[in-house]
């Protein structure tokens, strides 16, 4: 199958990523398609796609990974080994695997006369070593500057090596959007493994696909509710294996957690396969988690069992969720997050009634749209900042709007004596309805109690200057010319 | 020179260069680089640094139109924009593969800044060059080219402690503490240029000291030549981080012995130190039993833990797997004589690796061994064949290390505590 996406998220029609402004306006001019294309002069580093493409694969069984690149790419790759060795630890596992990654080491010779000789030698030691089922090489800057075929070199190994060899074209430079980086990874399933080739379709097997920071409490969860209207997982890519991929055509429907993840490759696969999918939310908080299931359920003619298990699981946590609300009603809030984390994180604090102030979101397009539609008729006007985390402008934004409570990464809102709680939580409960309650203590709970925070903001102090936090917040984003890509 | 490596420690030189800068006091690098550098640098050392690290590091996020038509533009920006909000002692611009593949003249860029009065420096060594080690050794040529001072005056009992990299040395900030506790009781004033605070006056001002002691069997070679050459300071080299009563004393006289220290004051020391950590091992010490060990680690590391394990602790040392890529074949013989020359025991095997599977392949040729001190690379091989295993050594994923210590007198206690085990 050749892949009609590129796999370059910023390519999209009306994907916006450097953008500051008031959530009205974005509303507006989104609508009116008057939002500029932008840049930030200055700006902090950002998550490169490789970073996700290789950490999209890391906890696959029967696999090695390839990282053709300098010994610095693979830099980020101790987040995927650590979420593996917990992931596992989770799991029952006894004897807790390291990832198996090579690094091919490309250095200036390597630039001058191309990394062929060690790619090669990469992937002959990996077959050699563990006989796996599959390779996946995972390209860099320096090996799309320097122009290594890998897809040559790669076929060309193909002859004599068992296992598949499955590049993932993530050169960093190739995208502003670290997600275009799962995309890459999709997109090569679809072109070296699923191939167009498709058993027979199995009925309630779901494919739900989930990125690396779902928690194995989050993926039971989600599983017990697909478990409740007879359907089942194939759970992808974390700790699956090839077997699993393989059944991903066999699937009745699709879905999956995270709003920027497997997006554009199940559509490929309705198209390919004829699998229908549901793209709604990140099942967080009442109202997404309902709008999640009833997604899925409608793809597979369950809407019935689906309504009656709404019903059920409301009744049983509303009483508790009362509870929460009562210590978080009112209290204003910042929330900084990934695509689908952010929005959902939204979502949540209307389950408590909270206040939004403020939200930080990597990028704006049609999906944001929708929900910036409804948070903007719950909450009214408040700031918003397109950015990939971006601190500088964060904490200028937090001094100003000076919230009760910020939701995202604590770093930073830390210092300056806020309290900080987070619905990202890889090793703990965030989704589905028993996520709600568990985020809702860790959220009251955390804003009931910041002694931390207050201590360490009087004894620490951020690098900015004083006069930054005086400046537009804003200020670096310099339009591009162009309202439409 | 770079080979094809199977789970390698840590990240490319940007890596190293970070670990340096993002250690001492408000230094602020700039990446000229793609996206992703940052954090790929940060995650590959673990160098969370307290003043910029990760996603906060200012970088030209160079892209497609970047590497094809050149950025100078946008790094000139990046570097004003980093002037005009963070508030630091001096700027570095950092050179990523993007950067350097289509040769950004960033050294002309960052002239005209200098020429503003404005501390702005580039470390024009592109991440493809080699390792974070190498990052180290480029960082302090930098260091020595545009802020080491000429013609300072000497001062009495100055002395700059390097050789330890921090994050990369997942102990630093606690092995610095305790080795600038035991040489400030010498009556010695410690530059280690990364705790307390230490910034750009102490790298300023380091071509005061007396002398370099470098507690490494080989890092910053050149800069200890050029330090010599240029700035008038000698270099001591003491090969290996000093772990425990032994190494430490024969440290602590080395030192003594080339600044003329007090002969009485030294010995005074000494035996103050020797009897706090015999005060404790005198009733602590059996907890350790016997056991057939393995260390597997940088060198520094290794060798000190492993001389002290079987000149103090009385184990039996079977292998040492030296895991940073060596290249002269002095410094391998400089390692190997150290770790031979033990007081009772045996010397182990010595081996040179620096890729997983091959270091796992060494360690089976040894089924007796009881006991690996390694990092959490070794953590599967030790849970497949219950091997009892402690994690001392880069990189550690399984524990958070504030300020402890594994070196020096007080050090060596924390480590043996650390060997209690169910085996």
């Amino acid at each position: 199958m050749i892949s009609r996406y590129d796999g370059i998220r910023e390519n999209r029609p009306y994907t916006y990523n450097d953008a500051g402004g008031q959530s009205k306006d974005f509303e507006q001019n989104f609508r009116k398609k008057c939002l500029k294309n932008a840049d930030r002069t200055f700006s902090q580093g950002l998550q490169c796609q490789q970073i996700n493409g290789l950490n999209a694969i890391m906890s696959l069984d029967d696999s090695v990974f390839i990282s053709h690149s300098p010994q610095g790419c693979t830099g980020c790759s101790t987040l995927g080994v650590i979420q593996y060795r917990i992931g596992q630890a989770h799991r029952g596992v006894n004897i807790i695997r390291n990832p198996r990654l090579i690094a091919t080491n490309l250095d200036q010779n390597d630039i001058i006369l191309g990394g062929e000789k060690k790619l090669t030698e990469a992937v002959l030691s990996a077959e050699k070593r563990y006989s796996p089922k599959m390779i996946f090489v995972v390209t860099s800057c320096a090996s799309g500057i320097i122009g290594d075929d890998v897809d040559a070199i790669l076929k060309e190994l193909q002859k004599k090596i068992k296992a598949i060899l499955i590049p993932i074209h993530c050169e960093g430079f190739k995208s502003k959007v670290c997600a275009s980086g799962f995309d890459a990874f999709f997109i090569a399933l679809s072109k070296y493994i699923l191939k167009g080739k498709k058993s027979e379709t199995q009925k309630g097997l779901i494919n739900l696909f989930a990125p690396v920071s779902i928690s194995y409490k989050d993926q039971l969860e989600i599983e017990r509710m697909l478990g409740r209207i007879g359907l089942t997982a194939n759970y992808i890519p974390f700790y699956s294996n090839y077997e699993n991929i393989l059944k991903i055509p066999d699937a009745e429907a699709s879905t999956a957690i995270c709003k920027v993840f497997a997006d554009e490759f199940m559509k490929q696969l309705e198209t390919d396969y004829g699998i229908p999918y549901s793209h709604t939310v990140m099942p967080i908080g009442i109202r997404n988690t309902d709008k999640w299931l009833r997604g899925i359920a409608a793809l597979v003619g369950k809407s019935d069992e689906a309504e009656r298990i709404i019903e059920e699981e409301h009744k049983r946590i509303q009483p508790q969720i009362d509870r929460i609300r009562q210590r978080l009603q009112g209290k204003r809030v910042f929330i900084c997050g990934g695509t689908g984390r952010s929005f959902a994180a939204a979502a949540l604090i209307d389950d408590y009634g909270m206040k939004l102030v403020g939200l930080e979101t990597p990028t704006y397009d049609k999906d944001a749209q929708t929900d910036i539609e409804h948070l903007n008729s719950i909450h009214g006007d408040y700031t918003v900042d397109i950015a990939n985390m971006q601190p500088f402008e964060q904490v200028n934004l937090l001094k100003k709007l000076d919230p009760d409570v910020f939701i995202g990464v604590p770093t930073w809102a830390s210092k300056l004596g806020i309290p900080t709680t987070h619905v990202l939580d890889m090793k703990r409960p965030t989704m589905g309805y028993d996520g709600i309650l568990y985020l809702g203590n860790k959220i009251a709970d955390q804003i009931e109690n910041p002694g931390f925070n207050k201590k360490l903001a009087a004894h620490s102090k951020l690098p900015y200057r004083q006069s930054w936090y005086e400046k537009d917040a804003f200020k670096f984003i310099k339009e591009t010319g162009g309202g439409e890509i | 020179m770079s080979i094809v490596t199977e789970s390698p420690r840590g990240a490319c030189v940007l890596g190293g260069i970070n670990d340096v800068l993002g250690a001492v006091d408000r230094f602020c690098p700039i990446y000229h680089s793609g996206p992703g550098c940052c954090m790929q640098t940060t995650a590959g050392e673990h160098s969370n640094s307290p003043f910029l690290s990760a996603v906060s590091l200012p970088c030209t996020n160079m892209l497609e139109k970047d590497v094809v038509f050149g950025a100078e533009k946008k790094l000139r920006s990046t570097i004003e924009g980093a002037i005009e909000i963070i508030e630091a002692d001096a700027y570095f611009v950092l050179v990523g593969c993007t950067a350097g593949i289509i040769g950004e003249d960033v050294e002309s860029v960052v002239r005209d800044y200098r020429e503003q009065g404005k501390r702005v420096y580039a470390i024009d060594t592109p991440g493809f060059q080699g390792d974070g080690l190498l990052g180290y050794e480029v960082v302090w040529d930098a260091f020595l080219d545009n802020i080491v001072e000429k013609g300072l005056p000497k001062k009495k009992g100055l002395i700059n402690l390097l050789g330890i990299i921090p994050f990369r040395d997942p102990f630093w900030s606690g092995n610095f503490e305790e080795l600038t506790r035991i040489l400030r009781k010498l009556g010695l004033e410690v530059n280690t240029f990364f705790t307390e605070h230490q910034g750009f006056e102490n790298i300023r001002t380091s071509s005061q000291a007396e002398l370099n002691i470098i507690v490494n069997p080989y890092l910053l070679k050149s800069a200890a030549e050029r330090y010599e050459k240029d700035f008038g300071v000698p270099s001591l080299r003491f090969p290996q981080l000093p772990v425990g009563a032994t190494d430490t004393t024969e440290f602590i006289r080395l030192v003594a012995e080339r600044l003329d220290i007090d002969k009485k004051l030294t010995e005074r020391v000494i035996a103050e130190e020797e009897d706090y950590v015999y005060s404790y091992l005198s009733y602590k010490g059996e907890s350790l039993g016997w056991n057939r060990f393995a260390v597997v680690g940088d060198s520094g590391t290794a060798t000190g833990i492993t001389r002290y394990l079987a000149n103090d602790a009385s184990q039996t040392p079977l292998l040492v797997v030296i895991t940073e890529p060596m290249y002269r074949s002095e410094d391998k013989q400089r390692i190997i004589d150290r770790i031979s020359d033990l007081e009772y025991a045996h010397p182990p095997r010595i081996v040179f690796e620096s890729d997983y599977y091959k270091i796992i392949r060494q360690l089976e040729k040894f089924p007796d061994i009881d006991m690996i001190v390694g990092s959490s690379n070794e953590r599967e091989y030790c849970a497949e064949n219950g091997i009892f295993c402690s994690v001392m050594t880069f990189p550690i994923y399984d524990k958070t290390i504030i300020n402890r210590s594994l070196i020096g007198y007080r050090g060596s206690l924390t480590l043996t505590e650390d060997l209690y085990n169910f085996n």
